[in-house]
């Protein structure tokens, strides 16, 4: 524990130190926040509507940093660290390998939670939003936004042959889900295509999921999400774990 | 009597179609060196990481502190300090941020603010480990396998990139750290080092191991192996090894220009 500790330790520095992570992952959709809040303001989706704008963009964000971390910071950390054989060198120390790597996700984790509560608490100070979930439900909601992608991050790297085939993928599959699930761009905005290419993206349905929870709904109206999120996690978990044990580690 | 440190019988290791190590077998016991000497790609390396239980042997046994270090990785190395041929960290960790982090694995860590001063890198403690020079990465590298205290120390080429007064240095502390009891496998390309240092000498070629004993033995073996005449008596090991390495072709002016 006190090694695992200090791994976490040193890996929030690193992620802290490192441009890429800690912009996109903190700063960033606080700036895209305060960008459409500021072109959009926070007037009701509709005329009559209970709901405000902020408050179904925050939630959306939210799912922006789970992918930040998720599909980009985390898969190219492992992804790095092996191919430099970082892991390596951890794995001749009584740590091991597997102990970086699990602090490595923690890290990614804890950094998830820290830009989501930087987002709520802007978007509470600035345009007042209200999240009409309970607490359970809504912490649900995250959870298993995070661990799908995580785990699809994860697949990236095992699927990759390299840090460099693992960008592109990591590249992508970000962008693409980015702007076409409904994260940044409000998906009443997409055409019929879009909508039919967006219900392909895992992200869409953590994008529904999250910001129907934050409005109210329970999660059993989200039963497909749900399903859709939780296959995710198990298949590329499953076939991530597979693929990367036979990677060459030495 | 000292204690059997490290058993190795029968290694076999291959890489797909390659056999990198055949049946290579060898012990070392406590406050030992041996040296591990051959050309590139003789299976030097691939022998060693099967030691440190970072390669999974096809065949043989593989003990170190009595124990298999392919399964019991964490527990060997709360006694075994490793220094790799080639050794990468964190991006943007810095100096005193890897020292700490290492010393942090162990029960009971030497004091490693000491050991940068001893390696010439206490300037360095708040520099990145990646803008370090090859010299200093070294240091940094040879730092940290003793970190732990360790009773084993497998050293993958000590004093490549050193400069000369660094390495000798380091090759006198090694020796009093030997003194102390704690047992090393070393993998060099310098034979004066081996002839300071090495208690025992592993000499393999193609993976196959052609000498193991002493250094008096390994005279011997050389001697057996080449005409009288090509022979001196008192000459170096480096000599020595020379006569009997396998040759390559070397480069021409031909080839160059």
């Amino acid at each position: 524990m006190k090694g695992f500790l200090a791994i976490c330790k040193v890996e929030l520095r690193l992620f802290i130190r490192d441009f890429f992570g800690f912009f996109f992952a903190l700063v960033f959709p606080v700036m895209m926040l305060l960008l459409f809040g500021s072109i959009f303001g926070n007037e009701p989706v509709y005329e009559g509507a209970d709901i405000r704008q902020m408050d179904i963009s925050v939630p959306a964000y939210s799912v922006m940093v789970i992918g930040v971390t998720g599909l980009m910071s985390l898969p190219l950390t492992l992804s790095g660290y092996k191919e430099k054989k970082i892991y390596k060198r951890f794995d001749a120390t009584p740590a091991g390998k597997k102990r970086v790597m699990l602090a490595q996700v923690f890290v990614n984790f804890i950094m998830t939670l820290v830009g989501i509560l930087i987002l709520l608490i802007v978007g509470r100070v600035l345009y007042r939003i209200r999240i009409k979930g309970a607490f359970l439900p809504v912490f649900i909601s995250i959870m298993i936004s995070i661990a799908a992608m995580f785990s699809m991050g994860f697949l990236f790297t095992a699927v990759g042959k390299d840090l460099k085939s693992t960008s592109l993928f990591c590249y992508f599959f970000y962008f693409v889900m980015l702007f076409l699930s409904g994260a940044t761009v409000p998906d009443m905005l997409f055409s019929d295509t879009i909508r039919k290419i967006s219900a392909f993206l895992p992200m869409t349905y953590a994008v529904d999921l999250v910001q129907g929870v934050f409005a109210g709904d329970s999660l059993g109206t989200y039963g497909t999400e749900l399903l859709v999120l939780g296959i995710m996690t198990a298949a590329c978990t499953v076939i991530g774990a597979v693929l990367y044990r036979k990677k060459d580690w030495t | 009597m000292s204690q059997e440190i490290v058993r190795v019988e029968n290694l076999n290791l291959s890489y797909k179609s390659l056999h990198a190590v055949c049946n290579v077998s060898f012990s070392v016991k406590e406050g030992e060196i041996l040296a591990v000497i051959g050309q590139n790609g003789s299976g030097k390396t691939s022998s060693v990481e099967c030691v440190e239980g970072l390669r999974k042997p096809d065949g043989g046994l593989v003990r170190v502190f009595g124990k298999d270090p392919w399964i019991c990785r964490s527990e060997v190395y709360k006694e075994m300090g490793v220094q790799l041929q080639e050794s990468e960290y964190p991006p943007k960790i810095r100096v005193e941020e890897q020292c700490r982090l290492f010393a942090g694995f162990y029960e009971r860590p030497a004091d490693w603010n000491l050991l940068l001063k001893q390696m010439g890198l206490d300037e360095k403690r708040k520099r990145q480990v990646s803008k370090l020079s090859g010299g200093e990465k070294q240091r940094l590298s040879i730092l940290l396998s003793l970190i732990g205290r360790p009773k084993l120390l497998v050293l993958d080429e000590l004093t490549t990139g050193l400069d000369p007064e660094v390495r000798q240095n380091i090759l006198v502390s090694f020796e009093k750290i030997r003194k102390d009891g704690v047992a090393m496998i070393m993998v060099s390309h310098y034979l004066d080092e081996v002839e300071a240092l090495a208690d025992k000498i592993l000499y393999l070629e193609k993976g196959k191991q052609r000498f193991y004993g002493t250094k008096r033995g390994f005279r011997e073996y050389v001697k057996s192996r080449i005409p009288r005449e090509e022979w001196e008596e008192n000459c170096s090991l480096e000599k020595l090894y020379l006569m009997i390495a396998p040759k390559t072709a070397g480069l021409t002016m031909e080839g160059i220009y």
